[in-house]
């Protein structure tokens, strides 16, 4: 197979000798003199979109002192014209399965981007971090390596838990207290960002343990009083039987990639009931190039009750689903995500926004749009409400004290409809933590520095943790996170 | 502490330290034990040598030098090099493999790794197949189906029927071997046949007939001719259970590796569309896996990348032919062990230079212009290795390094060049 060495669609620039490759990646101290970070910026004359201040391109300087957003600047090292751009907080991917155990055998078709690429092509669409979804109690250090090896942008990830590893408690209200130490304290181990369930149930493969089933209403009642009483949050990964299942505290759980299980009407009206009730979602609009005829099955079995499939069907019908949500959906707790292996994250998105926003009959949907969607509503669901999910409080925002990741598209007011896509598929400018990271759509910091966010919960391993790891081959040690299988990290209180 | 005497990487030894000296490795193998002290895989008693000073040649004789000197040799060898080739890299670390994939672009090398002649089939055959995957861990606790195709764990992992395959007592395997059936297929037979339920020895060139033998019988259509013996016992074993799993090793990959691991492969997918059935490749080293980890995450392929290529960047499964290089350099490997006598004459003929980073004195070293000693990973240096499903551990230092690791050589190397 013979490779483009470029196959990015933008050149490295001027900043970009070499490959980024594990040797190249930026690490802060030992990369960049003192002062590298220490640049005052000015971006001048912008069509400034930040809903979390109420701005909606509103012609407006936007300063930049170091690594942060401030009030004003009397003597900016230097001026970025804006006339005529948007100027947005930088993408942050809510849901970007980039490094799942497992997804490396996707590129035995050859058409799944390197994870040097993939650094590259999010920083291209204008992002500045990207959530891993599915993180394992075993597979944390494997995650972590490969998120470590995405170059430019900033990572984190879920530990999504396998409820059979808890049944005994899960079935059993007198140790939730227990088991909520349990499960903070896996996460501080694996250093996960957040929670997450594929399965919100427990079910089993063997018949001779049939007893010990839990069904969806039970098991989501047990973990609803779990994370009241323990301050919990779960992102339930979306399933008809999900949403079939009544969840008594919507605003425990966030309903991750709800396309694919928006199977029939009734089912959107439970989504938009969970919504209203003041509970958050994901859209997982089907991710554009997966699957497809010529890749094989490829499925890894993490010893859950199904086996995570990693070319799934990307199924029209979620994606038309998803639309429909997001058109009749009127509340701000919906962003936007997609759904399977990341391929191309300059489209992933912006096709389906451009759809959102194109109200010509038939241009999208089967009905009418009942909402507009605009660029208030692109930012506000790819940045703001991503950012606030992930308890990110300084990103997706462009207020004083926000961390400078601010990104610069070409889109003109009159832009046709037709040009959508593109236009917010490729920033011009973007600048992380106050560094131009691309410039006139090249690259220029190939080398810029990213970490790895994680919670710092505080908890102690119990003896329920070691009941967890009993069962595993490697000795606990091995199986939490330590600072070499990634970084450089940023603990989160 | 971590073993890195072969991918299982087995993690439960416990080591006696004092004064800086190792005085005792407990849990580990025969096999195993040969990373902690200097003595031959399997015999405890053969010495291995350590090699202490770095050596050059000088009219053709091996001398100590100096690191510097070594490094400015070695330089000066790959650095005139048209046509170099780095090979191995499947017995070091994973940061030593990022430095020697910096290195191969830097010098627009081919980078061999030195098991690909086992690994391109199984890559080449997934194309074609898809694959169900699982890591050990799950395997460990739910397959109760295991075929050992072309492969001796007690000689290649010798821990892997203990700690994952066969007596491993899982989750839901919690008896061990009573909760599994254990089968084989090898040419010989080998060890594992007595704890196996059922061992096929194959003749050689019959084994293509035995798998489509076992594919007719499983679609219950089997042909008219001889079956291979074993055929029908074979597909009664794989047709049953609940999950099941197939081993393969270096013996499956020999002759007609490709043809054989599409079989294979075959074989596992057509199991699978009843039952979760994994076909998983047996790698001795003790980081292959995290080479080709390193090898898709950078370049979006498990193939041999050759950097040198006019269109900047060819990625291959077909081994290299040694003929082609004027100047090699290897690390984390021993070819001298196994390359056909004649190409070992025609390099030497051709004066190939060698440059080679080791711990031990070995077949490659002997013949080599410039040797690095290097430290022990996960003795004398920290590193990560990936075992041989594709899970990272750290591997720590804890004895001190009188020499500097692969990394550094490599890192230095390129400095330099
Ligand atoms: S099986 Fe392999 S890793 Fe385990 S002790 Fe033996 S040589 Fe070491």
């Amino acid at each position: 197979m013979t490779h483009d060495l470029k196959s990015c669609f933008f050149e490295v620039g001027a900043g970009g000798a070499g490959g980024p490759g594990p040797l190249s990646q930026g690490k802060l101290s030992e990369q960049h003199p003192i002062g590298w970070y220490g640049m005052k910026i000015k971006i001048t004359g912008g069509r400034l979109y930040d809903p979390a201040q109420g701005i909606n391109g509103a012609e407006q300087d936007l300063f930049i002192a170091g690594d942060r957003i401030v009030e004003s600047l009397p003597q900016p090292d230097r001026v970025i014209e804006a006339r005529g751009r948007v100027v947005a907080p930088a993408g942050i991917e809510l849901r970007g399965q980039v490094a799942t155990y497992g997804l490396n055998f996707l590129r035995l078709w050859g058409r799944f981007p390197s994870l040097t690429e993939l650094g590259r092509l999010y920083a291209a669409a204008g992002y500045t971090h990207v959530h891993e979804p599915l993180l394992t109690l075993y597979t944390a250090g494997y995650v972590h390596r490969q998120l470590a090896a995405l170059p430019l942008v900033d990572t984190s990830a879920s530990l999504a838990l396998n409820l059979r590893d808890l049944d005994d408690s899960l079935k059993s209200p007198n140790h939730l207290e227990e088991l909520g130490q349990a499960v903070k304290a896996l996460q501080e181990k694996t250093r996960a960002l957040d929670l997450r369930l594929l399965e919100p149930f427990v079910r089993y493969r063997q018949p001779f343990y049939s007893h010990r089933t839990l069904d969806a209403a039970q098991t989501l009642e047990t973990l609803t009083r779990l994370a009241l009483r323990c301050e919990l949050r779960f992102s339930l990964e979306a399933a008809p039987e999900v949403l079939e299942a009544p969840l008594p505290e919507p605003r425990v759980f966030h309903l991750a990639a709800l396309g694919r299980a928006l199977t029939n009407p009734r089912r959107l009206d439970q989504a938009l009931a969970h919504l209203d009730r003041g509970g958050t979602a994901d859209l997982g609009f089907p991710c554009q190039a997966a699957g497809g005829a010529a890749e094989k099955p490829v499925k890894v079995d993490l010893g859950w009750y199904h086996p995570l499939n990693l070319t799934p069907d990307a199924g029209a019908d979620a994606g038309a689903a998803a639309l429909r949500l997001a058109r009749q959906y009127q509340g701000p707790n919906l962003a936007f995500s997609v759904d399977g292996p990341v391929r191309r994250p300059e489209a992933a998105l912006s096709s389906w926004w451009a759809r959102l926003r194109d109200r010509r009959p038939g241009a999208g949907a089967d009905e009418p749009p009942d909402r507009e969607f605009s660029l208030w509503d692109w930012v506000w669901a790819t940045r703001t409400l991503p950012a606030r999910l992930l308890g990110l409080a300084d990103r997706g925002h462009l207020a004083p004290g926000a961390r400078a990741d601010v990104a610069l598209f070409d889109l003109p007011p009159d832009t046709p409809p037709s040009r959508w896509a593109d236009c917010i598929a490729r920033c011009r400018t973007l600048l992380k933590a106050g560094t131009v990271v691309i410039e006139d759509f090249a690259l220029v910091q190939p080398d810029a520095p990213k970490a790895t966010y994680y919670r710092r919960t505080g908890a102690a391993a119990g003896p329920l943790l070691a009941e967890i790891c009993q069962y595993r081959s490697f000795r606990p040690e091995n199986l939490w996170v330590t600072d070499e299988l990634g970084g450089d990290w940023v603990g989160l209180d | 502490m971590i073993c890195t005497g072969c991918g299982c990487l087995c993690d439960d030894l416990d080591l006696t330290v004092a004064e800086g000296q190792l005085l005792e490795v407990a849990n580990v193998c025969l096999w195993g034990l040969s990373r902690f002290f200097p003595c031959k895989r399997s015999h405890p008693r053969k010495e291995r040598r350590r090699i202490l000073k770095p050596l050059a040649r000088l009219n053709g004789r091996p001398r100590e030098v100096s690191y510097e000197t070594a490094l400015e040799q070695a330089a000066e060898i790959l650095g005139a090099a048209r046509r170099p080739l780095l090979y191995g890299l499947t017995n070091t670390g994973s940061r030593a493999q990022e430095a020697a994939l910096h290195l191969a672009r830097k010098l627009r090398a081919r980078l061999e790794p030195a098991d690909l002649a086992f690994t391109a089939p199984y890559y080449h055959s997934l194309r074609k197949h898809g694959l169900y995957w699982a890591p050990l861990e799950v395997i460990r606790d739910e397959a109760d189906t295991v075929l050992f195709w072309g492969a001796n764990p007690l000689h290649s992992c010798p821990r892997h029927p203990v700690r994952y395959s066969v007596f491993a007592r899982g989750r839901f395997t919690e008896r061990g071997v009573e909760d599994r059936r254990v089968a084989a297929v090898d040419l010989y037979r080998t060890e594992v046949a007595k704890f196996c339920h059922l061992f096929v020895q194959v003749e050689p060139g019959r084994e293509l007939q035995l798998l489509s033998g076992i594919r007719e019988h499983l679609e219950g259509a089997p042909g008219p001719g001889p079956a291979v013996k074993g055929t029908r016992k074979l597909a009664g074993f794989l047709s049953q259970g609940d999950f099941g799993v197939i081993f393969f090793g270096r013996g499956a990959t020999y002759n007609q590796g490709f043809a054989l691991l599409d079989e294979l492969a075959g074989l596992a997918a057509r199991l699978g569309e009843e039952r979760p059935f994994v076909l998983f490749p047996l790698s001795a080293d003790f980081n292959a896996a995290g080479l080709y980890q390193l090898l898709f995450n950078e370049l979006g392929s498990p193939e041999a990348p050759d950097f040198g290529h006019e269109s900047g960047l060819l990625t291959t499964y077909a081994t290299a032919d040694w003929g082609e290089f004027d100047a090699v350099l290897v690390v984390g490997a021993d070819p001298w062990w196994f390359l056909p006598e004649e190409q070992a004459l025609a390099l030497q003929a051709r004066r190939v230079p060698v440059v080679s980073l080791s711990p031990y004195a070995n077949r490659t070293t002997a013949s080599a212009r410039v040797v690095f000693p290097t430290a022990l990973a996960g003795l004398e240096a920290a590193e990560v290795a990936y075992r041989m499903d594709g899970l990272p551990v750290v591997l720590k230092q804890v004895l001190p390094a009188a020499w500097p690791t692969d990394r550094e050589i490599l890192l230095d190397l390129a400095k330099a060049i």
